[in-house]
């Protein structure tokens, strides 16, 4: 009898999603997949609005990464308005740049803090109510209030420079729309009101020294859980040194092969092709020149630590350079290894912020400038969970009559369905059963790649867990739900 | 039931939702009604979905009031009910309950205050602004309800429930 595991929705990931893992009359693993059931059209919704609504829009998208939507259409529709990145004043440039580390520090500790610890700290065969932070919490509570902390921080920063945590409004075609104070920045400095920048930095080393101690005593499990061989995608500067808002898109395959030299943002669509699958909403992109089965790449913090030739700040590069020396690798494809890279890009990100709020430059007036309307935009970031495009066109008038979003999730398809496949075959096939602690390792292996479903919809009374058994004749013949 | 004087009281909504999800931002327009009304004692703040941080900040009120949407109907249209903390928790942690953050301003500051839940109900969570007719009523209903409680009931008491 061939009998079908379904997962409904994924845990402790953003929205929703579904793992089915079919097992043949011997219990063991024929396939398994990850569904992604929760996109529901938004580029098609947009269409019609004018230009200028993009960047607010867009942040209805996701409760967990709005600014990153509302970053990357800013730059696209920066060129709609004939302003290219390297147009844009240096006031603006760095405004918006203090708002993307704002997001990546505050989105990164969310996941390690709150997603990630509990599984590093409890294992991943603890008990259903010890897997969340509220565990975390009341085991740990001077890590579970750094945590809390750490993302304070990074969202004060977003509160800063766009007036609110969420739904703030900075970007405007062609840039900004707000100055920055010396008193803002102070706040953020002298320690004051709340922990200071310095602090995030210290505290950001701790995590990397807990995550360096952690693999010490758990290697293995680090070194080969979910691991597999793939591409990894992300942005670099020109001189190759890790870049988040602004540069050109690099790809290596599983042993550090260029397989994409540094392109331009704007030729992304020369180099990918997006494909469908019937079980799943969201579709797999692929580098045309190696095809849909060799052509997928990772995107996330692994993969950008993986293509980048240095980090550009001290810390965080000293961490990387301890990162490949500890794992001897040139590139890593250990799924477990993005926590680690993740930490790195913490502490990048808050040394980052310390350089924007020390730069004279980011008091300055010149804000907003104009170009050469124009009636295709894009704009590429490096979000915290990976690369992000957002694609607009435009009709005489200015309204939206093509928007094309590739998000960071979207990439990462191909690799959490290795990971879940990895599970499957290595955890679940041939035991004859399926434990709780077994199911939990599917959605650990998917939680390392950060996934955001298009989640903002939750109201009360939604999002169960359900896990269903069914026969080879699709009847239902096991289920749980936890509540 | 708990008594204070008006002057010292500082009462938080915090609206719960996405206005871009049709019927799920009942808890930001409520959120901007009472803004709107003027009551001085009331801040409003908006969140996609309660997080773990959330905790710390409900820490400065002595009372807050959760307000979103629901899918489960009420004859009334909303509910009004006390919160109580608990340690239960949600598998996605971009939606933890009021009950849980409760529980962790408790656990991780020594302290919370009071608070409730408003919730609304709702029928359509389709993208797309605006509110279907049947959620803008139940809106209309829980805001009535919800002024009267703040405007004759919370400066000294507040009920355990309404319904």
């Amino acid at each position: 009898m061939t009998q079908k595991i379904t997962i409904d929705p994924v845990t402790r990931v953003e929205g929703h999603g579904r793992v089915t893992i079919h097992l043949d009359e011997y219990g063991q693993v024929k396939d398994s997949f990850f569904h992604i059931v929760e996109f529901r059209g938004f580029e098609r919704f947009i269409q019609g609005h004018p230009y200028w609504e993009a960047p607010v829009l867009v942040q209805r998208l996701c409760g967990i990464c709005p600014v990153s939507h509302h970053l990357a259409a800013a730059k696209a529709i920066d060129q709609l308005v004939g302003i290219d990145p390297e147009n844009l004043s240096p006031t603006a440039t760095l405004l918006r740049r203090l708002m993307h580390f704002g997001q990546m520090f505050q989105s990164h500790a969310l996941h390690f803090f709150y997603l990630a610890s509990p599984d590093l700290l409890f294992g991943v065969d603890a008990p259903a109510e010890k897997r969340n932070v509220v565990a975390v919490a009341e085991a740990n509570r001077d890590l579970a209030i750094k945590g809390i902390t750490m993302r304070k921080f990074g969202q004060e920063i977003i509160k800063a420079v766009a007036g609110k945590k969420i739904h703030g409004i900075l970007a405007v075609p062609g840039g900004v729309h707000k100055t920055f104070s010396q008193e803002e920045r102070d706040y953020f400095l002298d320690g004051k009101n709340i922990e200071s920048i310095d602090t995030m930095i210290e505290w950001s080393m701790g995590m990397i020294d807990f995550i360096k101690s952690y693999h010490e005593a758990n290697h293995k499990f680090l070194d080969e859980f979910a691991s597999f061989p793939s591409g990894h995608l992300g942005m670099v500067r020109s001189d190759g040194a890790m870049e988040m808002y602004h540069g050109k898109l690099r790809a290596v395959d599983f042993e550090g092969n260029c397989t994409l030299d540094d392109i331009s943002t704007d030729e992304y669509q020369e180099y990918f092709l997006e494909a469908v699958a019937q079980w799943s909403y969201m579709k797999f992109p692929y580098l045309k020149n190696l095809g849909r089965d060799k052509g997928w790449n990772r995107v996330g913090p692994l993969a950008r630590i993986n293509v980048c030739d240095y980090i550009p700040t001290p810390l965080a590069e000293k961490a990387r350079q301890d990162f490949i020396a500890f794992t001897g690798k040139k590139v890593n494809n250990s799924t477990m290894f993005s926590h680690w890279a993740r930490l790195i890009e913490i502490l990048h990100s808050a040394e980052i912020m310390r350089e924007i709020l020390l730069d004279p430059e980011l008091f300055g007036n010149d804000l907003v400038r104009k170009g050469e309307p124009r009636y295709k935009g894009i704009g590429i970031i490096e979000a915290p969970r990976g690369t992000l495009t957002h694609h607009y066109e435009v009709d005489e008038k200015g309204m939206i009559t093509k928007c094309n979003l590739i998000v960071s999730t979207t990439h990462n398809n191909d690799a959490m369905n290795n990971a879940v496949k990895w599970v499957a075959n290595n955890v679940i096939s041939r035991k004859g059963h399926v434990t709780d602690g077994m199911l939990n390792q599917v959605e650990v292996a998917i939680r390392a790649y950060d996934p955001c479903l298009s989640c903002a919809t939750q109201a009360l009374g939604k999002m169960p867990l359900k896990a269903e058994l069914y026969s080879h004749k699709g009847e239902l013949i096991d289920e749980r739900t936890r509540n | 039931m708990k008594e204070q004087e008006t002057e010292d009281i500082k009462i938080l909504l915090l609206a719960i939702g996405n206005s871009g999800r049709g019927d799920d931002g009942l808890g930001w327009k409520l959120g901007d009604l009472i803004a709107e009304s003027g009551f001085k004692e009331v801040s409003v703040e908006y969140r996609y979905q309660l997080q773990v941080e959330d905790a710390q900040f409900i820490t400065h009120y002595d009372a807050v009031i959760f307000s979103d949407a629901t899918e489960q109907q009420n004859e009334k249209g909303f509910s009004f009910s006390k919160c109580i903390p608990a340690n239960t928790y949600y598998y996605s942690s971009h939606r933890q309950s009021p009950e849980t953050v409760l529980y962790l301003s408790n656990e991780l500051y020594g302290k919370f205050p009071e608070a409730w839940i408003l919730a609304i109900s709702g029928y359509n969570w389709e993208l797309g602004e605006g509110l279907s007719e049947h959620a803008e009523q139940n809106l209309n209903k829980a805001f009535f309800a919800l002024q009267g409680i703040l405007e004759s009931h919370i400066r000294t008491t507040v009920p355990e429930t309404v319904e």
